[in-house]
């Protein structure tokens, strides 16, 4: 893992780059606190996570960015996730705290930018509303004003 | 990273799109992965063979890439598709289903793969030496490769296995390399211990495929990396194996167990308790109108551990049978599917029992089953509920 920094004045953050968007990329926060299973735990018809258990259940991926723990579940998870590009549901990007082999080949070959953050970071942007992120470096930022 | 010439062109797309999103999706997992070069495999597995998994959007994919001039590099197994490709209009498979299931197959022969569609891939080829680096998708046989076999694998994606078949190639990271494959946390059996709950003294035999597939469950829920197990005896049979590593591979991201007793590592207990807690939360029924066997596919040795208990004996209840066409052929030869179809059984080739139609259009509410891979996926695919029974009193109650 690279080294990442975070200032909390500029709500700064470094993620690690594995699939790289050569546009940056800006958009609210979908957080999920529970790991997500692609194959039989998304709906990739709507966009959206199908398990009742979830915390972000029934919320639309369309238009945000996805941060989530890791991908559980089988391998076949990753055309799901180019079904949601074909679809029109996908999300803007993802950012995992562990990104997966799952994620990251159904990514790859979807064209969604996907990146990781290290644990502390990961809780720090479930307080973020909306970001951006640096396409091809991986660098995320409070995007808008938000009152503290 | 550094990438040979040949891969930097492959990247720009010089030798086609197929090729082309296949490296895309190498670099993108050797990042992952911190990964500094690419291995050469002996063998490739690929996921998503079922229409009922991968749908038009999988279809489509699949289309455009076995429509180039692209082909598989190595020798290359498939998954189980959702249907008996040879008599599937005698089982109830919706036609459209069967049309796109057809295409799909059509389209991974085209590309090149062994003529089997199996999750054992181990049964039906020789496997090669231990060591050996393969790219396997289907997280129970990946599972088996590393944990039984001694072979070395990631757990592919669906995705990530069709690129390291196209290409010829994997990551060489995580499980490929020496010193990920050891246990970070371990999961100790311990019945006897636990024999504090009065109401459960009946003490239980840790054997057959539900013991291991529950055993499987809990461990991949509760442990992340390889895990080593304690306690469980040194000689399981392959069908106890392949449960494990089936449940083990349905819940949680763990790509490999061992067995041994590793010190300075996190203990935990599998004893009546958790085995009760793990059955109580797949099984929600006593009883089931179909017995299904077979998730993952049945190996040569369960058919004929089946045929011999089957001996003489009918089922009072509709029965199939998942295996692969190849191990169907040896259980002819060998006379074992003749007395399993004698008890009123049926056989399901090249299929898979959690991805197929046939469950549904059987018009059943609850199947009965030893798996619990098997479970888990049915009452998800198939909105079933399922009773999860020993393989004998499977037999023994429904006979």
């Amino acid at each position: 893992m690279p080294p990442e920094k975070s200032n909390s004045k500029t709500d700064i953050i470094e993620a690690r780059c594995i699939v790289e968007s050569a546009k940056k990329i800006s958009g609210p926060v979908l957080f999920s606190s529970f790991p997500i299973a692609f194959l039989q735990g998304v709906d990739p018809e709507k966009g959206t996570v199908s398990d009742k258990k979830s915390d972000i259940y029934g919320e639309e991926f369309r238009g945000k960015i996805l941060i989530f723990p890791n991908a559980i579940g089988s391998s076949v998870g990753a055309y799901v996730i180019y079904r949601m590009v074909k679809n029109r549901t996908a999300p803007l990007a993802m950012i995992a705290r562990t990104a997966d082999i799952i994620t990251a080949s159904g990514c790859a070959l979807a064209g969604i930018p996907l990146y990781d953050v290290s644990e502390q970071y990961f809780y720090a942007l479930e307080k973020f509303d909306k970001i951006t992120i640096e396409g091809k470096t991986g660098i995320i930022r409070r995007f808008g004003s938000r009152n503290p | 990273m550094i990438l040979k010439k040949s891969e930097e062109k492959a990247l720009s797309g010089e030798y086609g799109e197929a090729l082309q999103s296949a490296y895309r999706v190498l670099l993108a997992i050797a990042r992952l992965t911190n990964a500094k070069r690419f291995v050469p495999i002996d063998w490739a597995h690929v996921s998503g063979v079922s229409y009922l998994t991968i749908g038009d959007y999988g279809l489509d994919f699949l289309r455009r890439i076995s429509a180039s001039k692209a082909k598989f590099k190595v020798f290359t197994t498939v998954n189980p598709c959702g249907m008996d490709i040879e008599c599937w209009n005698e089982l109830n498979i919706p036609s459209e289903y069967a049309e796109k299931q057809l295409k799909i197959i059509s389209y991974y022969q085209k590309l090149g793969t062994a003529n089997s569609f199996t999750c054992v891939p181990f049964q039906s080829y020789s496997v090669p030496n231990a060591g050996s680096h393969i790219a396997w998708a289907e997280s129970s046989a990946a599972i088996f490769a590393n944990s039984v076999l001694g072979l070395r694998t990631n757990r592919e994606s669906a995705v990530s296995a069709l690129a390291a078949a196209l290409t010829g190639k994997t990551v060489y990271s995580d499980l490929h390399l020496d010193e990920n494959r050891k246990p970070s946390i371990a999961l100790k059996l311990s019945f006897e211990e636990r024999e504090s709950h009065p109401e459960k003294v009946r003490k239980r035999k840790f054997s057959g495929p539900l013991s291991f597939g529950l055993l499987g469950y809990y461990a991949g829920k509760h442990t992340n990396g390889v895990v080593e197990f304690r306690g469980m005896g040194s000689r399981q049979t392959i069908a106890e194996q392949k449960a494990l590593c089936g449940a083990l591979g349905t819940v949680g991201s763990t790509g490999m167990f061992t067995q041994g007793k590793t010190t300075g590592i996190e203990v935990l207990d599998f004893g009546n308790k958790e085995y009760e807690e793990t059955l109580n939360e797949i099984s929600d029924s006593e009883t089931g109108e179909l017995i299904v066997f077979g998730c993952p596919q049945m190996t040569i040795e369960e058919l004929y551990e089946l045929s011999k208990s089957l001996q003489g004996k009918k089922f009072q209840k509709k029965c199939v049978v998942f295996c692969s066409s190849k191990v169907y052929e040896t259980a002819s030869k060998r006379g074992y599917s003749s007395i399993i179809e004698s008890a009123g059984a049926t056989f399901v080739r090249d299929a898979c029992a959690d991805f197929t139609p046939l469950i549904s259009s059987l018009n059943v509410d609850s199947v009965v089953t030893d798996s619990v891979k098997g479970a888990h996926y049915m009452k998800r695919v198939h909105g079933v509920k399922t009773a999860l029974l020993d393989t004998k009193e499977i037999i023994s109650g429904n006979t």
